[in-house]
């Protein structure tokens, strides 16, 4: 979950430009079989969305419903580590 | 008389509403656990529903023990239920927020009617609130370290929380020599609970 919510706050931080694939792999500090294994999860559950995928030089932007799951995620860490819990 | 009765109420309607944020603060951990899977959340909302339970349980028991003259067998089971229920909570706070790293009240018939009906809405039973006390303790100490490391405002309110629960839980020990500490021990609670609301609202708003 905290590796998924790295990867789409690498997309997010890039704005309406969107995220490369190797922006998201240094940001989540992944290999990059993990790193298509994500993205495809995340894909999968249109949390992102992707441009170009046909070509090398694929776009992932935050799909709104991805927005929505981010603040949620911010609002569950804040809650955590209130309480010293690592998540 | 009437002053007395009028305490008793208001300790009720603290005891009610920290009970209310309680099962507040056991929704938020219950949905962090089903969105994270992390087992020390569960642990946590466990706990303030237990924590919740216990409150609204003294509350309806109180309520029952005013309505009726009651029986020391089951004055005494409500008062350990009550004590067991709050211990198991904080019990299980150690156990979520840890690191990754006197006297027994003898109910003997000399008491008048009036100090009979106030010791059974009282609901104290000295030896559990000291245990309470030493596992709150840890529960404190656990707080300021997390605190200490994240500097995080959320994790302050939790610390004051903590420590308020913490207060009331002393201040009730001391109520057989100071019967005045039961009512302020009452309003730390609720101060306690407030600080876990303010920390529920500000951890919500928008980033």
């Amino acid at each position: 979950m905290r590796i998924l919510a790295d990867m789409m706050r690498a997309i997010q931080s890039e704005g309406e430009e969107g995220a490369g694939p190797t922006k998201i792999l240094y940001a989540a500090n992944l290999s990059h079989d993990r790193l298509t294994q994500y993205l495809e999860e995340l894909l999968d559950k249109a949390l992102i969305t992707e441009l170009a995928p046909d070509t090398n030089n694929r776009i992932y932007f935050l799909s709104e419903k991805g927005r929505e799951f981010l603040r949620e995620f911010t609002r569950i860490e804040r809650f955590s580590e209130a309480f010293g819990i690592e998540i | 008389m009437q002053a007395e009765v009028g305490i008793i109420r208001l300790d009720l309607l603290f005891e009610l509403i920290s009970g209310i944020i309680a099962l507040v603060v056991t929704y938020y951990a219950s949905k962090a656990y089903q969105m994270t899977g992390q087992k020390r959340l569960s642990d946590l909302s466990t706990g303030f529903l237990v924590l919740s339970a216990g409150m609204f349980g003294r509350v309806v028991g109180t309520w029952y023990f005013l309505m009726r003259e009651p029986s020391d067998f089951i004055f005494a089971i409500v008062t350990i239920a009550y004590g067991f229920s709050r211990i198991m909570a904080y019990i299980l706070f150690a156990v979520s927020t840890r690191r990754s790293l006197s006297h027994k009240e003898n109910m003997s018939e000399n008491y008048s009617g009036i100090n009979l009906l106030l010791l059974a809405t009282f609901l104290i039973d000295p030896s559990l609130e000291v245990v309470a006390i030493l596992v709150l303790v840890v529960v404190v100490l656990q707080s300021l370290l997390n605190y200490a490391t994240t500097r995080s405002k959320f994790a302050l309110y939790v610390l004051i929380g903590f420590f308020l629960l913490l207060l009331s839980h002393i201040l009730m020990a001391q109520v057989g020599q100071n019967p005045g500490f039961y009512l302020i021990s009452q309003a730390a609670q609720l101060l306690g609970f407030m600080s876990l609301l303010v920390m529920l609202i500000q951890a919500g708003q928008e980033v």
